[in-house]
Parts: C-alpha cells; structure tokens; sequence
C-alpha cells in the first residue's frame, strides 16, 4: 500500500507493485503450474506493459473461452495500476 | 404458459414486440388478435391493440423445444418434419447470445450436463417441495465448498491489492451464498459500473471451476462495499411496484432483458407476493422475466 503512496517518479518508480502483485496472484489461482509464471514489467513503449509467462498448457487457462478471463483479468490488474498511479497493458506469452 | 400477451399502440407493433419476446421469427410465430385499438375522436386512437403469441408449435412447445434442441445432435427428433423451421432458427440465435454474453450463461446450451442440473425455476402446478429437496442436498456440498473457495480467493486479492478490508461469507439460503469484502475505499474493487467487480466475479468462478471441475458454479454471489446490495434493493423495489400492477389488472408484464443475477432477484421478490408468479422466455443474453398473474 505504501508503495502507492511513495511518490518516487510515478509509475516508473514504483513498478506497478500492486498491478504486479495481483496480476501475479491471479494468474497462479488460475493456472496448473504455478511455478511456471513470471511477469516482468516492459515499459520501453509509449504504454508500459506487463507481459505475463505461463507453463506450456497453461495459456488456456488465463485466457479462457473468447477471452473472457484474459479479459477480467485485465480489468483487474488496472485497477491495481490505477494504485501504483498509472495504466498499464497485460499481455499473455508462453 | 406458451402464449403471451402483448399490447401495443397498434396491431403490428403489439405483433412486432411479441416476436422480439419470443425471440423468433415472424414465420414461427403464431397470432391472434385479442384486441384491435378502437379509433377516438379526429382519429385519435383510444385503447390498445393485445394480440396473443406464441411459438408456432409444429415441432415442440417451447420449453420441450428447448431440451429437443440438445438431442437435435443427436439427430432423433430434428427430421420428423423436414420443412421444420423452428428447429433450425433458434440455433444461431443461441449461438450469438452465447457470443455477447457477459455473465455466467456458457452453460445454457454448450453443455448438456451442467443444464440438466440447472434449477428449474417454475412456478406453478409442479411440485416445488419434491424438486427442492433433491436441490438442495445436491447442491449443499458444492455450495459449501465453492463458498470457501470463493472466500479464500479474495482474501488473498484483497491482500494483494493491499486495500484495508475484510471478507465474510453467508448462506442466503440453500442455493445461495454471498460473499462479501467490506472496508475503506474499495471503489478501486467495484471500479466504473461495477466492471471490476463483475471482472473478480469472473475470475472467482474460473478459480472454482478450476478447483472443482464438473460442477456447476455460479451460486456463489459477490459483492464489495455493498454495492450489488444497493442495486438489488432498487431492483426489487421496481419488481414489488411491477407486480402490484400485474395483479391489480390482471395482465402480465415482461421485463427487460436482464442477466441470470438479476432475474433471480425478481423471481425471488415475486415468489414472496401472492397473486403473482414468473416466468422466465427468451434466450440469452436477451432472456428476460415475464410477470403474470397467479
């Protein structure tokens, strides 16, 4: 929570902890292997982006059908970033 | 209750919205005119046009139509009449539904198993106490776990979004549980239209599902700052005036299109008053409650 409130240079700074937290927390409820998730945070681009690895078989899982849990759990995770003061993209690789 | 009655200003748009009610096309429908809006003075119109619809009913009536269609893949009952639209229009129309839907409605037509085990919600000359007591055994175990499932899951997002909350869990009845996050400033958890609780809703069946595969999720409610407790309060208070004019005229009402969770608020505000039942027509996500008479 404090991390939010450290205003050490915005988003950058604080690294989207709480986006990160959750982000990491919901994918590995999700998933079969849960040892098999990393997340690192890109924020070379105009938008940062947390890109999220899961175990091979696993892509199924984050995703769901059509997108639906891909989906929600990307309207979560922003919820947290809107905590760490900014917005991030989530992207899913295996 | 195959027919329904709809009034409109005139003949053609009472007809017109009884086929957006049916959710069918105008070929497989059926109408009578119960009503033609008498003309007033300078060609004012006074009164309404009712007419009566239903489902025209070549192959089955409507809700055997629906348990006919899941066989259809079968193929025993789909060739009995070869000219038989109505089998084949109600498919892509499921279809799209499917599509669009936002809520927990995957298992209305994808999966055979889960929509047997679905309640039946009908009012009416069943018989309700037998049906229930299977329910509820059934669903008790389930129920109890998909609860402690769901409570575990938020403790640990609450947590990890580090908001200063806490989460309690209660069985509404034998069918029903809520859980519920309580605390400070957790508008961050409902977000905009409540889209971010929608999400962790979401995601908190998709972890129940994951846990305990096969079994019908979607009893588990969730709500955060007692914002679908607000919601649902409005909700039945519109139910509760709906349904004194249905009974005070005699004439049923169908509501908007609404989603699983809200239908069941109105079904259960409903079931409370005498005078009044409900059904439910339509197919998702254009499904909707329609409020008759007893």
């Amino acid at each position: 929570m404090s991390d939010a409130v450290d205003d050490t240079e915005a988003e950058g700074a604080s690294g989207f902890a709480t986006a990160q937290a959750v982000l990491g927390y919901v994918v590995r409820q999700l998933v079969d292997d849960p040892d098999a998730v990393s997340i690192e945070l890109d924020d070379r681009g105009r938008r940062p982006v947390l890109n999220v690895h899961v175990g091979p078989g696993d892509m199924g899982r984050v995703i769901g059908k059509r997108g639906r849990v891909a989906q929600s759990i990307r309207t979560v995770v922003r919820a947290a970033a809107a905590r760490d003061g900014g917005d991030v993209e989530v992207e899913f690789l295996d | 209750m195959e027919w329904v009655e709809i009034t409109g200003r005139t003949v053609e748009e009472a007809m017109e919205a009884a086929l957006d009610q049916l959710g069918v096309d105008n070929d497989d429908a059926e109408f009578e005119v119960l009503e033609e809006p008498k003309q007033g003075l300078f060609g004012r119109v006074r009164g309404q046009a009712r007419v009566r619809a239903r489902i025209r009913p070549t192959v089955p009536r409507p809700k055997v139509e629906r348990r006919d269609r899941r066989r259809r893949n079968g193929g025993n009952k789909a060739n009995q009449n070869p000219t038989d639209a109505p089998t084949s229009v109600p498919g892509p129309a499921v279809e799209a539904a499917a599509v669009n839907d936002t809520t927990d409605t995957t298992d209305t037509e994808g999966t055979p198993s889960s929509t047997g085990s679905r309640p039946r919600r009908r009012s009416g000359k069943g018989k309700p106490s037998e049906q229930g007591d299977s329910k509820v055994s059934d669903n008790d175990v389930d129920l109890e776990a998909h609860t402690a499932i769901v409570n575990e899951f938020l403790i640990g997002l609450v947590d990890a979004f580090g908001v200063d909350a806490r989460v309690e869990t209660e069985l509404l009845d034998d069918e029903t549980a809520e859980v519920r996050v309580d605390g400070t400033d957790l508008g961050v958890l409902v977000g905009p239209k409540g889209n971010t609780l929608n999400a962790i809703q979401e995601l908190s069946r998709t972890v129940v599902h994951r846990r305990v595969p096969g079994t019908a999720a979607g009893r588990v409610r969730l709500d955060v700052a007692g914002y679908r407790q607000r919601r649902r309060d409005a909700l039945e208070r519109f139910t509760r005036s709906v349904a004194d004019e249905v009974r005070a005229s005699g004439v049923q009402k169908a509501l908007e299109p609404m989603n699983p969770a809200d239908r069941k608020v109105v079904h259960d505000t409903v079931n409370e008053l005498d005078g009044v039942s409900t059904i439910s027509e339509g197919e998702e996500p254009r499904r909707r409650v329609v409020i008759v008479p007893a």
